[in-house]
């Protein structure tokens, strides 16, 4: 267990990430420059990186407020975004009992799909548990890096890019490629036709309620589907 | 100030949901019924924010708007080369063509 081996685990895992931060840093700079045209209030918004960490929440929580919905609406979308975590909160536990709480915290507070696809795909077992902290960490701290860049840039950019360009429509088109990313099984597109399809046909209530029902509905829909399919 | 708390409340509320599993030990296993709810709740919430936003841009529905042709040209483009990038890169200039042309 020598020095060597921890620093060239560390650089395993910035390299291990990095390409995928190519397809984070153009998110970034979306979030940061469609916050300024959506009219929410900036500091508060860019401080959602530091504060949340977590693009497509943050994302959601701007085209909720922007788009005048109630504060709750924005809350619980967002958090039913972030559920997915638990499941990766869940394997990274196997991996870190030994830590100090510190390390947990840290390691917590940093954890993204990308570092913790990364290193799960890096390190299937449990019991090489000090190459999946240090890897982890590094690929973390890379894309919380990043990450910190991009937005800030796109809120500094977006002040100059004029309104005729719609900037604001990426919103809707950054989520229209995360759907088609998420979408790989029959019940996942029961899912998502019918989460959409109900937050559409849900439009008249108010504080943009429909979106949680939407949502509620198609889980629903998915899970009903999938039984059904066994 | 409400987007101030939006903010802290939902910070507070995501690293909770980060370090559950992690500062229970990982003793605990995700309950089978909500890994099963875990899996669909990504197509359907993004579902339910992209349809309305497009298909009724304004609280108005009207499938017929700009906006739907430029997000489906921005789908298939992220479908196809699995990059987020790419639905931005095709969707905004056929939504700046169809502008100039309406």
């Amino acid at each position: 267990m020598g020095t060597n081996e921890q620093s060239a685990t560390w650089f395993d895992g910035v390299r291990a990430v990095s390409p995928i931060l190519l397809g984070v840093v153009p998110f970034g700079l979306i979030f940061g420059v469609t916050s300024v045209s959506s009219g929410v209030p900036l500091v508060a918004a860019w401080a959602s990186s530091f504060v949340i960490f977590a693009g497509a929440s943050q994302i959601a929580i701007v085209e909720v407020l922007g788009g005048g919905g109630a504060p709750i609406v924005a809350i619980v979308t967002a958090v039913i975004i972030n559920s997915r975590m638990l499941m990766y909160s869940a394997d990274i536990g196997r991996y870190t009992t030994s830590e100090p709480l510190r390390t947990k915290f840290g390691i917590a507070y940093i954890l993204t799909d990308q570092a913790y696809l990364v290193t799960a795909n890096r390190f299937p077992d449990p019991r090489n548990a000090r190459g999946f902290v240090a890897f982890y960490l590094a690929a973390g701290l890379t894309m919380w890096t990043g990450w910190q860049i991009s937005t800030t840039t796109g809120f500094l950019v977006g002040a100059a890019i004029p309104e005729a360009w719609s900037l604001e429509f990426a919103i809707p088109l950054t989520f229209m490629a995360l759907l088609t990313l998420a979408v790989k099984n029959k019940p996942q597109l029961i899912a998502a036709v019918v989460g959409g399809g109900v937050a559409v046909a849900a439009l008249a209530m108010p504080y943009h309620l429909g979106l949680l029902v939407g949502t509620a509905s198609g889980v629903v829909a998915g899970m009903l589907v999938e039984s059904r399919l066994k | 100030m409400s987007m101030w708390a939006v903010v802290l409340v939902v910070g507070l509320l995501t690293f909770a949901i980060r370090y559950s599993f992690i500062g229970l030990f990982g003793r605990i296993a995700v309950p089978e019924s909500l890994e099963r709810a875990l899996r669909y709740i990504a197509p359907a919430v993004l579902a339910a924010l992209v349809l309305p936003a497009v298909i009724a841009p304004g609280g108005t529905f009207d499938p017929w708007n700009i906006f739907v042709p430029a997000a489906i040209g921005g789908g298939l483009a992220a479908w196809t080369t699995r990059s987020i990038g790419a639905a931005i890169l095709v969707g905004m200039p056929i939504l700046w063509v169809l502008q100039a042309a309406v």
